[in-house]
């Protein structure tokens, strides 16, 4: 059925949790129409992180211009929208309440279904969409393993159907896109860490520096806090070794040590996702493995995740770079499931800044 | 002039308020409730309850007035997004104005002062006070337990009970009840002015922000993918 139209609902997707104002129109949760997404990264780089405040007040200065400019890359006006699909949790409260509120709203005065999707899944349906173009490809096979590693999340969850998630482990202590963060900040790179701590790996010309792995032997749980104090440990060590102060603002590493340790680094969180991963999808006969979250960007951890699964036939979805970090399409690819599910929220519907990631069950 | 009534949303105290006002500025119908620091799951309903009482379509309104603060961050956050999500979705103008002021106003109107010997007090977070006076910035004053505030000027205390003299907060409860009037008068003026705001643009007014942290967001802080001309 290559290059045929979908014909599914069309839902505008609402995304705000933390510093992306993302608004998408998505055709029967695959098709991407358009997906505009306001990114605040600039806005925060300063501080070297989000400030909750600031991150708010950017949705709401952006909300509007972001979801006309959806609408026009679309070429579709509301009335050609079948539902108004919205991310009510987790993440931060002030940045959620601007799209729920701006969404229950914009669904109200349409009449449209509000739909309510977990951002959580939002990452992992991010692998069923498709850029507008594309060609028709398999969805992922059920079931599946998911992985979701960002900034605030690290989790790995079983899918033996739509919507349907038994969570296996996580962090349990910081994200993996926390370390990355730490790490380049210590290595004296920019914010956010993760793509320039990649850029640093990739000049890397030796490989020889062993960062320690935290197993969490007998479970799929995971742990960064103790690579980000090893790093910290091995960073000033390598700074001494250098001549230099182990203030980091104080005089900056020879980039080859830079590079060396980025890859070492890198290496380390890359080598415990994957090994976690294939275990977990061995164990429950996975026929499919998805990955999804900022980090999923990173190239080095789609490459060694990708080839894993494949020596094993294990069909591997990685969404493209821009899919994987926050962004309306996949709200809107998760909620064509939820509202073929029949899921749908009343006006009363609130931010849930704690939400976890379990089956939706209808009202 | 039409006839298209108004809406009238403030969300920056406690005491959520929404109103009905004739497109003159005629206060119709206003609606108040105790909303503490969760606006978010009752003001659309209420409004959508208000129209449907009244037997007012959503499609039938003409403008919108919202109160801009300064405020909690929670309240403000729901009433410009639901302002924002009316005005897109109707197509129709919307107006940003200044709660504080019209606190005041409001709170001049009640005792029969001059606004300018009032002094708006507000809180902001557990023990710091915002201070507001007609014409002038709003200014942060650090917590203490000095009863008058030192403060030069008659007190209107508004969501400060036991934290300020009762004649204030007294005075602050009259504010709070006449605010929709004054939003409405204000409103309607600006409306009818075509003195409208920018949609996007539109952003409250905090009664804090952390440290180093500027009001105003530079626009190039924030960079648009996806859209027309710009790959997915
Ligand atoms: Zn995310």
């Amino acid at each position: 059925m290559s290059g045929l139209p979908v014909s599914g609902p069309l839902l505008l997707a609402i995304e705000s949790s933390c510093d992306e104002t993302g608004i998408a129109l998505v055709e029967d949760g695959r098709r991407i129409h358009a997906n505009v997404v306001a990114s605040q990264i600039a806005l925060h780089g300063p501080t070297g992180g989000i400030v909750p405040e600031v991150a708010a007040r950017a949705h709401l200065r952006w909300i509007v211009p972001v979801l006309d400019e959806a609408l026009a890359t679309a070429g579709v006006t509301m009335a050609d929208v079948d539902g108004v699909a919205v991310t009510y949790g987790p993440g931060l409260a002030g940045s959620l309440l601007v799209g729920v509120n701006f969404a229950k709203t914009i669904a109200w005065v349409h009449g449209k279904p509000l739909i309510p999707v977990n951002h959580l899944e939002g990452h992992v349906y991010a692998g069923w969409l498709l850029d507008p173009g594309e060609a028709e490809r398999e969805e992922p096979p059920f079931p599946l393993i998911a992985l979701v590693v960002s900034g605030g999340h690290t989790f790995l969850v079983e899918m033996r159907d739509h919507l349907d998630y038994r969570y296996l482990g996580g962090t349990i202590d910081d994200a993996a896109g926390e370390a990355f963060d730490k790490v380049g900040r210590l290595l004296g790179l920019g914010y956010p860490g993760g793509p320039e701590i990649s850029r640093a790996a990739d000049r890397a010309t030796a490989h020889n520096r062993v960062f320690p792995r935290a197993w969490m032997p007998g479970t799929y749980d995971l742990s960064f806090s103790g690579l980000k104090t090893a790093a910290r440990r091995i960073i000033a060590q390598a700074r001494a070794d250098a001549g230099l102060s182990a203030d980091e603002r104080e005089g900056d590493l020879p980039d080859a040590a830079v590079a060396e340790l980025a890859w070492g680094f890198q290496d380390s969180v890359t080598d415990v996702l994957t090994t976690k991963t294939i275990r977990a999808a061995e164990a429950i006969g996975a026929r499919g493995i998805v990955l999804g979250g900022g980090v999923a960007a990173n190239g080095a951890l789609r490459r060694r995740i990708s080839g894993e699964a494949e020596a094993r036939g294990i069909a591997m979805v990685i969404p493209r770079p821009g899919l994987c970090t926050d962004n309306g399409a996949m709200i809107g690819a998760a909620g064509a499931r939820r509202m073929a599910a029949g899921l749908r929220a009343g006006l009363d519907l609130d931010a849930r800044p704690s939400l976890p990631l379990a089956r939706p069950v209808a009202k | 002039m039409t006839a298209r009534p108004l809406i009238i949303i403030d969300t920056a105290t406690t005491h959520a308020v929404i109103a009905l006002a004739t497109a003159e500025g005629m206060l119709v119908e206003q609606r108040r409730w105790e909303a503490g620091y969760r606006h978010g799951e009752e003001l659309l309903a209420r409004i959508a309850g208000l129209l449907a009482d009244r037997g007012i379509a959503a499609q039938d309104l003409g403008g919108i007035v919202v109160g801009t603060g300064p405020g909690a961050f929670t309240g403000l956050r729901v009433g410009l997004a639901t302002a924002k999500g009316l005005a897109h979705g109707l197509q129709i103008p919307v107006v940003g104005i200044a709660t504080g002021a019209m606190l005041l106003r409001a709170a001049a109107t009640a005792s029969g002062a001059n606004v300018h010997q009032l002094v708006l007090v507000q809180p902001a977070g557990l023990s710091d006070r915002v201070v507001s006076r007609g014409g002038e910035a709003s200014r942060i004053l650090p917590g203490g337990t000095d009863a008058d505030l030192g403060v030069d000027g008659r007190l209107v205390a508004v969501d400060l009970a036991g934290r300020a003299p009762d004649d204030a907060t007294a005075l602050g409860d009259a504010a709070v009840a006449g605010l929709a009037d004054a939003l409405c008068v204000a409103g309607a003026a600006r409306l009818a002015a075509g003195d409208t705001d920018d949609l996007a643009r539109l952003v409250p007014e905090y009664v804090t922000l952390p440290r180093g942290v500027l009001m105003a967001l530079p626009d190039d802080g924030v960079v648009v993918s996806g859209g027309r001309g710009s790959a997915p």
